[in-house]
């Protein structure tokens, strides 16, 4: 892969949430690179920090969390491909230039299609405002684009649907209408925070193969936010491992599948149950998920390894690079 | 108490079960919801939620039920518990002494010791927990209602169980909120089985959790299970959960059962064109030979149950349909060795599993 090719680098992501009751790291040193045209898993168990990481890529990270430091570098492609580099970390919330990329540069899609769009106006309303703030287009261009878009996400009768409010859609159909939306502006990364959690098993069939077919047909960059390690297989080319706030392991798919070298991928595998004709017995991890409050010291995850040694709890463990592509925290491989 | 044993008298010599195996037989099943219109509420249709519904569930085994959400298979479950009544059809219970109950039609003051037989495991360990009761209030209310045993025992058997699922018996006076996710459904599973039931209905009883934690709770679940010689009847959408933890499955599609089949037969030999469909979308913790994998997409969005198509229910998004199947439903036949399936076409379909 070029320099080119990349889309987004993260560099030492931090974000804290400062409550009353103490700082929450809810992201604590995160790296990592998205590149064009291919898709990257982000999984954990909730609270590792996955979606306030996916959030700070478009800067909507509420109050009390800040970034507290690291770089986002946007790779911006401009109209005579040049690469211009911003960083979105630096870039104030509300400002201008974080509205260009916001919407239009990086997409997102929400897990819950029943809250995520408004009930007030209508699926194409909805879909219009993107296109109306993003570009020149007139509103009947812009209606016109929207029909496309959802004929394109494969909905039926778009030309009647566009009128329609979203408590007449189903779940998928919603769902379907979200990602609509998010590829109005032809997107060059697109984020899916757990897009078919909610869904039933046939619609989230149908919707994990729309996202990689609109990503082939638009070389999009795909974020790809879930917890289900099914998943994960089905769509990664690479997979980073989330734990609280850290990323433990990250490499391709394969290897991350097969040649695990994190206590804590390698538990999280055996945690879940296979459909195979041989049932192997599910070998949970212990323990539970710390309070954000409690972090135990050195690496986070030593409370529940089943591979801790002495220095686990005082020394944290480093970014260790194990091949080409494979990079893992743990002491064990320092 | 009375009048429990009232109900047994009259009931048993008038109805028996196909196999004195069977603890509980839902035999037709119906449930049927009005939906009311205006001032007058005025009926206008029926949610047919669950229309005739048959299946049996054995002394000590797993039973899945399986489907997509509106299937019917929570309000099956709810029927079992008598939170609904049906609206027709049997459920006949097999009592520990063998004497035999139809809960379909038992009065509902009647129906009190059944719920003490028959517990549920609900889905969502934050809501289905009262934050105003501490965690030894929510497991002994059930004892306290029913009077089943005295205030001095209570406690001492609330802290053996409370054990025995893995919590520590000293943050009994505390709040749900101090506990966690998978915590909750440990309080969850202990409030019920205080009252050593046969059978425990768990509806979703792992959706909501963390894979590090579904693991968990499953395995206390079949431990549970062995030790206290439990049945189960395990509603669930996770067809990989399903596969680990049943023995049998039944499927259900908008209101009815389409197949049902001992659990490893059904992954490797679906019968039922549904039921291939539903397997075929699981997606597989496997990277290997992703590219090579088919899914079948079905076609338009599941049926209406206020007003499904003609014929088979699954007629209008099945890949093999034909004029038969728009004009006459399928009944749930017996194709041998514990496989029923309710198509016309069963015989003639070569169906792909998921196991190979």
């Amino acid at each position: 892969m070029t320099s080119l090719d990349i889309l987004l680098e993260v560099k030492d992501l931090r974000i804290h949430f400062f409550t009353d009751e103490g700082i929450v790291k809810a992201v604590d040193g995160i790296d990592m690179n998205i590149f064009r045209g291919r898709t990257l898993c982000l999984v954990g168990e909730s609270g590792c920090g996955k979606s306030v990481a996916c959030r700070a890529f478009l800067n909507i990270i509420r109050s009390p969390g800040r970034i507290v430091s690291g770089e986002m570098n946007y790779y911006k492609r401009t109209t005579d491909n040049l690469v211009n580099v911003i960083n979105i970390a630096k870039l104030p919330p509300k400002g201008d230039k974080i509205r260009q990329i916001r919407g239009k540069e990086i997409a997102i899609i929400f897990q819950e299609p029943m809250t995520s769009l408004s009930m007030m106006h209508t699926v194409g309303d909805q879909i219009m405002e993107s296109i109306l703030l993003h570009s020149d287009a007139t509103r009947i261009e812009a209606r016109k684009q929207a029909i496309e878009l959802l004929d394109r996400v494969g909905l039926p009768k778009p030309d009647r649907l566009v009128d329609e409010y979203p408590f007449r859609l189903s779940g998928g159909m919603r769902q379907r209408a979200m990602i609509a939306m998010a590829l109005s502006c032809n997107p060059h990364m697109l984020i899916a925070d757990e897009p078919t959690t909610a869904l039933d098993v046939t619609t989230q069939a149908q919707i994990v193969d729309l996202i990689h077919d609109l990503q082939r047909q638009l070389n999009m960059a795909v974020l790809y936010i879930t917890h289900d390690l099914g998943v994960v297989a089905e769509v990664a080319d690479d997979v980073a491992v989330m734990y609280l706030g850290k990323i433990v392991e990250f490499s391709d798919v394969h290897t991350i599948f097969h040649a695990p070298m994190h206590p804590y991928t390698q538990a999280l595998l055996r945690s879940i149950p296979k459909i195979a004709i041989e049932r192997e017995e599910l070998d949970p991890i212990k323990g539970m998920v710390p309070s954000p409050f409690r972090r135990p010291s050195g690496c986070p995850f030593n409370p529940r390894c089943s591979k801790m040694m002495e220095k686990c709890t005082s020394v944290e463990p480093k970014i260790t690079a194990l091949g080409e592509n494979h990079t893992v925290q743990c002491l064990l491989y320092e | 108490m009375t009048a429990n044993t009232a109900t047994v008298v009259l009931v048993a010599p008038t109805v028996t079960m196909s196999d004195p195996n069977h603890l509980l037989e839902v035999n037709n099943l119906k449930k049927h919801f009005p939906i009311v219109r205006g001032l007058f509420s005025t009926v206008t249709g029926t949610v047919k939620a669950v229309d005739d519904v048959s299946f049996f569930i054995r002394k000590g085994e797993t039973l899945g039920l399986v489907g997509e959400s509106g299937c019917g298979k929570t309000t099956v479950g709810r029927c079992i518990v008598r939170a609904y009544l049906p609206t027709s059809g049997e459920m006949l219970y097999q009592l520990a002494n063998s004497s035999i109950v139809d809960l379909a039609t038992l009065p509902g003051k009647e129906v009190g010791p059944f719920r003490r037989d028959i517990r549920m495991i609900f889905q969502d360990p934050y809501s289905s927990l009262n934050p105003r009761m501490t965690i030894f209030d929510v497991v002994s209310e059930v004892l306290r209602v029913n009077k089943i045993c005295p205030n001095s025992e209570m406690q001492d058997r609330v802290e053996a169980l409370l054990k025995r699922v893995g919590l520590r018996p000293e943050y009994m006076q505390r709040y749900p909120h101090a506990f966690s996710g998978g915590e909750r459904q440990r309080i969850g599973v202990a409030r019920s089985l205080i009252t050593n039931p046969r059978l425990v209905i768990c509806d979703e009883a792992v959706s909501a959790l963390d894979v590090s934690i579904r693991a968990q709770i499953l395995n206390l679940l079949e431990e549970l299970q062995t030790d206290y010689n439990l049945t189960y009847l395990f509603i669930s959408h996770d067809l990989s959960v399903i596969r680990y933890i049943c023995d049998r499955i039944v499927v259900m599609y908008v209101g009815k059962v389409v197949e049902i089949s001992d659990t490893l037969d059904l992954y490797i030999n679906p019968r039922h064109p549904y039921t291939e469909a539903l397997l075929s979308s699981v997606p597989l913790a496997e990277p290997e030979g992703r590219e090579e994998r088919s899914r079948i997409h079905l076609q338009g969005e599941i049926a209406d149950p206020s007003n499904p198509p003609s014929g088979c229910y699954f007629n209008p998004r099945c890949r093999f349909t034909q004029e038969r199947c728009q004009s006459e439903e399928p009944k749930l036949r017996d194709m041998g060795s514990n496989h029923f399936v309710a198509c016309h076409f069963a015989e003639q379909m070569s169906l792909k599993g998921v196991i190979h």
